[in-house]
């Protein structure tokens, strides 16, 4: 069993991020979802070593342009 | 799934036993909430620990209000006024429809410490990984 506790830093608007684990090491291009936002990953860093079966991980992503509205505000999906 | 799947996937039980899983399922206890429900609120006394097996709360701090986090599957709430056993540090509030969380009480954690410090070793040196983890994060946030 292999779980990969990311945290998520959200770049290009004003969001505090997240962490969350995930079942799956998070790559360059996937698209998440962090609460009500759907981003996309831009880069991917280990953070700490791994510790029994946890892997930890950083990532940059931005939200999609549908995201954003031109104010630079978050528009959340309904 | 199994409750005991899950609490494997938690980083707060990592090293426990299965005997060991079976003591902390048999003390969790399943809370459903919609979005807007807070989970704590800041400056009340905390009793008690959550795991977000579903959805996600924000944390938010108070005056002026800002969020200073957003967590998810898998993520715990409420450790620190465990460890410190002081006011909770926070407000959380569940934000995706439904939040679903495992609780447990802290006196229940309590008792299940002094039955087992074995127990209470691991959740306790976990909680510290947990707490180290958050600081990372807010450290790469705050860049």
């Amino acid at each position: 069993m292999t779980i990969y506790k990311v945290s998520y830093v959200v770049i290009g608007m004003d969001h505090p991020g997240g962490i969350a684990n995930l079942d799956h090491k998070p790559y360059v291009g996937e698209q998440v979802r962090l609460s009500d936002l759907t981003l996309e990953i831009l880069e991917v860093l280990e953070i700490m070593p791994a510790r029994g079966g946890f892997h930890y991980y950083h990532v940059t992503c931005q939200p999609l342009p549908t995201e954003i509205s031109s104010d630079g505000s978050h528009q959340p999906s309904s | 799934m199994d409750l005991k799947d899950f609490l494997r996937k938690v980083e707060l039980f990592d090293g426990l036993t299965e005997t060991e899983l079976e003591k902390v399922a048999a003390i969790c206890e399943e809370r459903r909430f919609h979005r807007g429900d807070l989970l704590t609120k800041q400056g009340t006394p905390g009793e008690e620990l959550f795991i977000v097996t579903k959805g996600f709360v924000e944390v938010f701090l108070e005056a002026p209000q800002r969020v200073v986090v957003n967590l998810g599957a898998g993520q715990i709430v409420g450790e620190m006024a465990l460890v410190d056993q002081g006011l909770s540090s926070a407000t959380v509030r569940a934000v995706e429809e439904p939040t679903i969380t495992q609780g447990i009480h802290f006196e229940q954690f309590e008792q299940l410490f002094q039955q087992d410090a074995s127990i209470g070793f691991k959740i306790i040196r976990n909680i510290a990984a947990d707490l180290s983890f958050k600081l990372r994060h807010r450290n790469l946030s705050e860049r």
